[in-house]
């Protein structure tokens, strides 16, 4: 028999320490007792780093013993707060006492023996946290310890001894008899196959469970509900760790507790379902409990922090040039926010796009163009801005109202992101694109669709999509899986040039060596320190748009951000690479600056959920039941009026909108309405009803803005282009809420990518690509140009890294 | 009046900081509150020698210049937290600062049960001779469901939790005021020799 006898205080003499050295070796024949100081172990505080190595060691030797025995003076009636203070580091972040049991013994000075302080610790080891079994009654107070023992430590009293025996004898009896209390409870279950509905992130996750008598033999989960990249590691992991382990107590996977709990509850109910008690399962240890894993260290070219689209662009232009990269990633799973993408990429592709006719209505976007005056131009983009008016007057010069084509030139793109990234702050400051950046990114702009082409992405050729915000039709859309075609073509790109991909390690750290970066440490699964040496390091991890005390903290652009405001981004995106690059001494930009996506889920900040119809089909109304902006204006604007309006709106449709919505079906409606997450009615006045508002307030709004449809005009918020009235039953509405959409601000870089200083010049092998850096979309990001972004730039980057490194 | 307030938390985010914080502010008429940190405190570990470290003696000094102490305690497996524990340790072991200090005892809990177990075990502790301080008897003030008790200017919502707060400290400065007088006329109190039992 293993056990651990914790020496019960920090002070140089103990007599507690003398008791225990004592049984040590006066019981050497039936255990092995390994005693344990505690003087080493600092003082408690939750918000320190739980990782000490010291924790760790006393939380493996406990894990790994057969039982424990404490001895505890006693310090003011209760135990001393150096012990205190240990248990308490082993009941937080860890549990190394959960059913293990335990005895208490004590010494002290005067008849007492530590009494007071040994029923607190009785009280303090059932506490759920530490969850320890203390053998009950077999007190052993010692007191008047100093003259207890003898001038060899041995206790001199024979009646002291033999009762100490006994009650050892008794602890040796009950660790066995507790250890039987641990065994996991069999599984009973009726053998079959059970249909169960889990609840996912986005709905429901049919499942089906195989039993046999007493195991879970198989989990299969139809995940067609599931945006496509974001939960698939949930469903591989997840029910890989309950069938191995056969336990429903697993650890969740982060970015995706919803689904994660989803699939627990589901395996849950079926267990029901076969007769059997989930408990059984829900009390069997985890899977793996954490051990303690040595560094581990890794030699490679390029290091790039972020397996986004930005990363594994990097990651795979590094691959392409002959270099080893390794990318290290946050999250359990590959993609980042590019996988949350709708998939549209801006790309000026004249020749392309020229084989499509031109829509109503860009005639006049062209015309406002020629329009605009020179002077607002900022000087950089003078001469770019007048050769694309020749251009413009071209077009419209040989084309007229027959022959239109879809007009589209790299220049345009260029103007337009300046144009639409050009904002005032709160403070009056103007901010816009740095024209050599934006330069790169429209020049390379086709040049990265074709490099996709090459690398396995295929597109959809036979329609040229504008998202929201664009401004112009220039995207181009994967043939399919929106986002997660990217992502999938890159990782497979990467896996099978032998770059490594090393999911679960964030980086905490660059290595700074002599003002060069050197590599970065991080931090891998099970807490393993992970060493990687490289000559270069390419940071693609994202913006902060799910950081929203940072995106707070900078705002200089709305007029209020909530704590509680969602965010479409994934979990991962919080400035971790803007944070390594300040830590390197980089210069930051435009960090002010935040996009907004107006028409979010209030709960969850995700664009998916609800009716979402195009824009000349928005019917936005505020919480008293009254449109309050022109619908068809750009994601800011919307944003900010949705704020002044109380944040919570909704958009109203009728059956006819209904059809026009791109990201549903009837069966995820009827779902949602049963949810409450979206209302249905079958007259104006109880949808009003539904959603708290006047009936009369909302009526009248909506026959407004039917005769505004009929008339093509609406005087009161001037939107000038309809699609269909609000006339058919059943009507809906649509709760949403702005949501943090882009950050816009980061690291500052140069056109090759290097991140650079406060004295603007380049920090030795260091290097960024996408949202993480700054500088060029400036105060607003064109729908479509994030993509385009981090292509082109996670290209720059790679080659930049390699052509330095060979020098 | 003039009082001390320990914070019997070493966390960054605590709602008893919150608490104390809001007395401090809600009691201004009736009496100043000086709040206490422990955040930083070097941890007891029964040195040879009895002299209070620099911090230590700083908060010893605090509460001597005053008329008694608010301790507001969290809840760490059933009982106070170790850092708090610690300075109570240093205090008894190298002076009489809590020797007939009247004492109020409050805390607060994420969960429902207001860090009740904790502030018995305190209550305990404080009562032991050699620390000898005189708690406030047949009142207590369990803040349960912290995170959500107070608004975002940190001040309590609940009507009826204010009222409660507000009837036991009128109590406590009663109270303490009448200890003090006590102590002060009876010398034989006021002599008693406060022993640190070690093991």
């Amino acid at each position: 028999m293993k056990l651990i006898g914790i020496v019960g205080t920090n002070a140089e003499k103990s007599y507690n320490r003398q008791l225990l050295t004592f049984m040590q070796r006066h019981f050497a024949d039936q255990a092995e007792i390994e005693i344990l100081e505690i003087k080493d172990v600092p003082m408690f505080n939750e918000s320190a780093d739980q990782n000490l190595p010291i924790i760790q060691t006393f939380d493996q030797k406990i894990i790994d013993a057969d039982g424990v025995i404490i001895s505890t003076p006693e310090h003011n009636h209760s135990i001393p707060s150096a012990l205190k203070s240990t248990l308490e580091w082993l009941s937080n972040d860890v549990h190394s006492f959960e059913g293990k049991p335990v005895m208490i013994v004590g010494a002290s000075y005067h008849d007492q023996g530590s009494s007071r302080a040994q029923l607190h610790l009785r009280q303090i080891l059932d506490a759920p946290g530490i969850d320890a079994i203390v053998m009950p009654g077999n007190e052993f107070l010692l007191g008047h310890a100093q003259q207890a023992f003898d001038e060899h430590g041995d206790l001199n009293n024979e009646g002291t001894v033999s009762f100490l025996a006994s009650c050892f004898k008794k602890f040796l009896r009950f660790t066995n008899m507790v250890k039987m209390l641990n065994v996991p409870e069999d599984l009973k279950v009726n053998p079959g196959t059970y249909d169960v509905t889990a609840m996912g992130h986005n709905g429901k996750l049919p499942m089906s469970v195989e039993f046999s008598e007493d195991k879970i033999e198989n989990i299969e989960i139809d995940t067609s509900a599931e945006t496509a990249g974001i939960a698939d590691v949930v469903f591989e992991k997840i029910p890989a760790q309950i069938l191995s382990g056969q336990t429903l107590n697993v650890d969740t996977v982060s970015g995706a507790s919803v689904t994660s709990k989803g699939v627990i509850d589901g395996v849950a109910e079926a267990v029901k379902l076969a007769g059997g008690d989930p408990d059984v399962l829900k009390n069997r240890p985890r899977p793996s409990a954490k051990r303690q894993v040595p560094p581990v260290e890794y030699e490679t070219d390029v290091v790039v922090i972020g397996a986004g689209g930005a990363g594994l662009t990097a990651a795979a232009s590094v691959l392409q040039r002959g270099q080893r990269v390794i990318v290290a990633e946050k999250f359990p799973s590959v993609g980042g926010n590019t996988v949350r993408t709708g998939g549209p990429m801006n790309a000026a592709d004249p020749t392309w796009q020229n084989e499509f006719s031109a829509n109503p209505g860009e005639r006049t976007t062209l015309q406002g163009i020629l329009n605009t005056d020179e002077a607002t131009i900022d000087p950089a983009y003078v001469a770019d801005f007048r050769l694309l008016k020749t251009q413009i007057t071209k077009y419209l010069e040989t084309t007229d109202d027959d022959n239109e084509y879809l007009f589209d030139s790299t220049l345009f793109h260029r103007i337009q992101t300046y144009l639409g990234g050009k904002r005032v702050d709160l403070a009056g400051h103007e901010i816009h694109g740095q024209y050599d950046l934006v330069k790169i990114l429209t020049d390379h702009a086709l040049e990265s669709v074709k490099w996709l082409e090459s690398i396995g992405v295929e597109f959809d050729q036979t329609e040229v999509s504008m998202p929201v915000g664009a401004k112009w039709r220039r995207g181009h859309k994967p043939l399919k899986n929106q986002g997660y075609a990217y992502v999938s073509a890159l990782k497979t790109f990467v896996e099978q040039r032998d770059g490594q991909i090393l999911t679960e390690t964030p980086a905490k750290k660059l290595i700074i060596e002599d003002g060069e970066v050197r590599g970065i440490i991080a931090q891998g699964p099970d807490d393993q320190k992970v060493i990687i040496h490289a000559s270069a390091v390419i940071l693609a991890s994202g913006g902060f748009g799910a950081n929203t005390k940072m995106v707070q903290q900078y705002n200089t652009y709305w007029q209020q951000i909530d704590d509680d405001i969602q965010t479409s981004n994934s979990p991962a995106i919080t400035g971790d690479g803007i944070k390594l690059g300040t830590s390197a001494g980089a210069d930051l930009v435009g960090m002010g600056f935040s996009q907004m996506m107006p028409v979010s889920d209030p709960e969850t900040g995700e664009l998916f959920t609800g009716l979402q119809v195009p824009p000349a089909n928005f019917v936005m109304v505020n919480q008293q039941g009254k449109r309050f902006v022109n619908e068809y204006e750009g994601r800011d604007v919307l944003s900010k009026a949705a704020i002044a309006n109380g944040s919570l709106f909704y958009l109203i449709a009728d059956d006819k909108i209904k059809e026009t919505a791109y990201n549903t079906s009837q069966e995820k409606i009827d779902q949602q309405v049963e949810d409450g997450t979206l209302y249905r009615a079958n007259t104006l006045a109880e949808l009003a009803q539904q959603i708290h508002v006047d009936p009369a307030v909302l009526t009248t709004t909506i026959a407004h803005y039917n005769s505004y449809v009929d008339a093509g005009t609406d005087p009161e918020f001037g939107k000038n282009v309809f699609d269909l009235k609000v006339e058919q039953a059943p009507f809906y509405a649509t709760p949403r809420k702005p949501a943090i959409h882009h950050t816009m601000g980061g690291l500052r870089i140069d056109t090759q990518a290097h991140v650079l200083n406060e004295q603007g010049t380049v920090i030795p092998h260091l290097f960024a690509a996408g949202e993480v850096a700054g500088g060029i979309h400036a105060g607003n990001r064109l729908g479509g140009n994030s993509l385009t972004d981090i292509f082109t730039f996670g290209r720059v980057a790679g080659k930049t890294a390699v052509s330095e490194n060979q020098k | 009046m003039k009082f001390i307030g320990i914070v019997g938390s070493n966390a960054d985010q605590s709602t008893n900081r919150t608490l104390l914080n809001y007395m401090q502010r809600h009691f201004s008429q009736a009496a100043t509150i000086e709040i206490c940190e422990i955040k930083d405190l070097p941890a007891f570990n029964e040195p040879d020698s009895k002299i209070a470290p620099r911090e230590i003696q700083a908060i010893i000094d605090q509460i001597q210049a005053a008329d008694g102490v608010i301790i507001s305690t969290p809840e760490y497996d059933h009982s106070i937290p170790a850092a708090l524990k610690s300075l109570i340790e240093w205090l008894s072991y190298t002076s009489e600062a809590f020797n007939n200090c009247p004492i109020m005892i409050t805390g607060a809990s994420h969960g429902t049960l207001g860090s009740s177990r904790a502030q018995n075990h305190l209550r305990q502790i404080l009562d032991a001779p050699e620390v000898g301080a005189r708690v406030l008897p047949s009142s207590e003030f369990l803040l349960g469901g912290s995170l959500r008790a107070f608004d975002d200017a940190g001040n309590l919502v609940d009507a009826a939790k204010i009222h409660e707060l507000e009837r036991d400290f009128t109590e406590y400065m009663t109270f303490a005021q009448d200890v003090n007088q006590l102590i002060a006329h009876s010398s034989q109190l006021h002599d008693k020799q406060a022993v640190w039992t070690e093991e």
